[in-house]
């Protein structure tokens, strides 16, 4: 009798887990989905049709999946462009007060209620806030304007996004040994140049890795939208909780669901080429 | 001989009193435990009180489960367990009632078993097809246009002026799918419209975005209050329960009285679930009638700035100015048809989501 490599043994749990906890309700849900609404009844009609995903065709739907995207893309740069040097810092400062307080800080806002933080910056960037000046200057927008709101919600996905990409690449930069950088400093390389030139590229795989988690985040958040996007910024995930929760339209709610899945596989599938053809090293290869 | 009375023995004497006096349901066992879902904010504040006096007074346990949005949202829940749900009495109104009755979930409910009822005037009851009464209605609220006194220069006399530049980024407005599309029915109503004829309304809510006058789109009690409270909005269009919390801390005037304009009405209250278990309906039902009794009633819409409907319970002095004297009612106020309007909020939604928010989000 052949016996299975205990690699196989140690993915089974995982695999079945994800099987049963996320195929089962994907399944359900798409089935769902090509299945009619009849207005005003709890009920799906009979039979199967196409029309929840026609419906998605319209210019206005594919805005809000465009700007789920953007706004989500935007913000997992900036979280990265953040989250590098702070990670950077609590690994190799020389000071361990430094270190330790900047990972204490991190964990800490993890364990915060993002719903406090949310209202908190509802209160600090909003329209009356005592920093709503910086947020307009800085994106040519009058606070009481329905588009600053976007900015608000970009502030509420970096609070959750800054800390996990910092602490992904906590990992990543102590993994590195800080030899390679006395080796560069010992051939002529200032600091900035030695990070730029010998960290910067070897962390890359962990930083497009941190950047692809970021943006599965902000793409399948709800409440930030939800709480500081005033009604007018509008994500995919806000339209799925519409169609369930107060409509009762379950049937395009599992529709917009099924497509957001393929578009963020696209997506992901799609930045991961891009980082694999400039960036060689930042993609593991067989 | 002196009679010796705390506050707790005279708040059960006084729930064991009425419930003697509520009708056959009180006579059969008690001890159950039951599941209601109700809203959260003022509303729970209300009812465990009278929950926690119920317990003592009969033995009926009540677990609480608060709806999360709004409360078609239970619906939503209910429906892949339906019939093998924990529900045993849900709060809700009109439009959730409407699609409930539709789905045949609900148990009727009778004044053979709940004498309260027969306090209740007919025309607030839902019924059936059968033609049984189906509902526990408990509060008549309203929905309204309203402002801020201290955020205007100049009062707001009619709707029509909401599309003047003062009022730019000043109006907090619902999504349709909250008050089930009353926002687009009092704008059609302005215009010559109705529900059936909703397009007036859509045309004035497109200007009303085009103009950049739309500032903040609420979902749900809080949201009106946090954003009313802001004061960079001043006009709202909202239901009595949040002007009643607006008006608590802000000068606010209500335009229950338009000329060229109505004020909306509908019922809030309880439903009975279907169920296997006839001891789980019955304790549903022994609770729901001890809410419809006239003692409790005031009690409950008190503090939520909403009208009572059992007709010996006290209406608050806070809304002498909100609810319409019967001969104002044909003038101001507008009952719309509810279950047609149900029908269309899905429509309603698409709409407001591909023709009004790219509008208002340009600002």
């Amino acid at each position: 009798m052949m016996r299975l490599p205990i690699a196989v043994w140690l993915i089974v749990p995982g695999a079945a887990a994800l099987v049963l906890l996320m195929g089962g309700p994907v399944a359900v849900l798409t089935i769902d989905s090509l299945r009619p609404y009849i207005p005003g009844s709890i009920r799906a009609g009979d039979g199967y049709t196409f029309a929840n995903y026609i419906e998605l065709a319209k210019p206005a739907y594919f805005n809000y999946a465009y700007e789920t995207f953007r706004i989500g893309l935007i913000v997992s740069a900036f979280s990265v462009a953040m989250g590098a040097p702070l990670a950077y810092v609590a690994v190799r400062s020389r000071r361990a007060i430094v270190r330790k307080g900047l990972l204490t800080l991190l964990v800490g806002l993890l364990v915060m209620s993002l719903i406090a933080r949310l209202y908190a910056i509802e209160m600090t960037w909003g329209t009356h806030g005592p920093l709503a000046f910086i947020g307009a200057f800085v994106s040519g927008l009058a606070p009481r304007s329905p588009r600053y709101a976007e900015v608000l919600v970009a502030i509420g996905l970096m609070h959750f996004t800054i800390p996990i990409v910092a602490l992904m690449l906590v990992g990543a930069f102590r993994a590195l040994s800080p030899r390679l950088e006395e080796a560069a400093a010992s051939l002529g390389a200032t600091r900035s140049e030695a990070i730029l030139t010998v960290v910067l590229p070897l962390a890359a795989p962990a930083m497009v890795s941190a950047y692809l988690v970021s943006l599965a985040m902000c793409i399948s958040n709800f409440v930030a939208p939800l709480l500081l996007g005033r009604g007018v910024v509008v994500f995919t995930t806000n339209l799925m909780y519409t169609r369930f929760t107060d409509i009762g339209n379950y049937q395009a709610g599992a529709a917009i669901g099924v497509f957001m899945l393929i578009a963020s596989f696209a997506v992901v599938y799609g930045l991961a080429t891009i980082a694999k053809k400039f960036l060689p090293g930042a993609v593991p290869t067989r | 001989m002196t009679v010796s009375m705390n506050r707790r023995s005279l708040l059960a004497a006084m729930s064991a009193a009425a419930a003697t006096s509520a009708g056959p349901v009180f006579g059969q066992a008690r001890g159950e435990q039951i599941l209601v879902v109700m809203w959260g904010a003022q509303w729970i504040e209300v009812c465990r009180p009278i929950g926690e006096e119920w317990l003592r007074a009969t033995g009926d346990r009540v677990q609480w489960e608060l709806h999360a949005g709004g409360a078609m949202g239970i619906v939503g829940r209910m429906r892949p367990q339906f019939p093998r749900i924990q529900q045993n009495l849900v709060a809700a109104w009109d439009p959730v009632f409407d699609a409930m009755i539709e789905a045949d979930w609900l148990e009727p409910v009778s004044e053979t078993e709940m004498s309260a009822l027969k306090e209740i005037p007919e025309i607030f009851f839902k019924k059936d097809k059968q033609g049984r009464k189906i509902t526990v209605p408990l509060s008549t609220a309203g929905a309204f246009w309203g402002y801020r006194t201290d955020l205007l220069d100049k009062p707001l006399e009619n709707i029509e002026q909401l599309l003047e530049p003062r009022f730019k980024g000043k109006l907090c407005v619902p999504v349709p799918v909250n008050l089930s599309g009353l926002l687009m029915v009092s704008l059609a109503i302005q215009r010559g419209g109705n529900e059936r004829n909703i397009e007036p309304g859509w045309q004035f809510l497109k200007e009303l975005a085009q103009r950049g006058n739309i500032g903040r789109v609420v979902a749900n009690n809080s949201e009106m209050i946090n954003a009313m409270s802001q004061g960079d909005l001043s006009v709202a269009f909202w239901n009595t329960g949040g002007w009643q919390a607006v008006s608590e801390r802000f000068p606010t005037r209500l335009l229950t009285r338009l000329n060229d304009n109505k004020g909306f009405l509908f019922n809030e209250g309880y439903v009975v679930m279907k169920g296997d278990n006839p001891a789980k309906i019955a304790a549903a039902k022994r609770f729901a009638n001890h809410f419809a009794t006239a003692e409790i009633n005031t009690r409950y819409n008190m503090p939520l700035g909403s009208g009572p409907t059992n007709v010996n319970a006290k209406p608050a002095d806070a809304i002498k100015d909100i609810f319409y004297k019967p001969d104002e009612l044909a003038k101001y106020a507008y009952i719309p048809d509810y279950s047609y309007m149900s029908t269309q909020v899905d429509a309603w939604t698409r709409r407001w989501e591909t023709e009004i928010t790219p509008l208002v989000r340009q600002g």
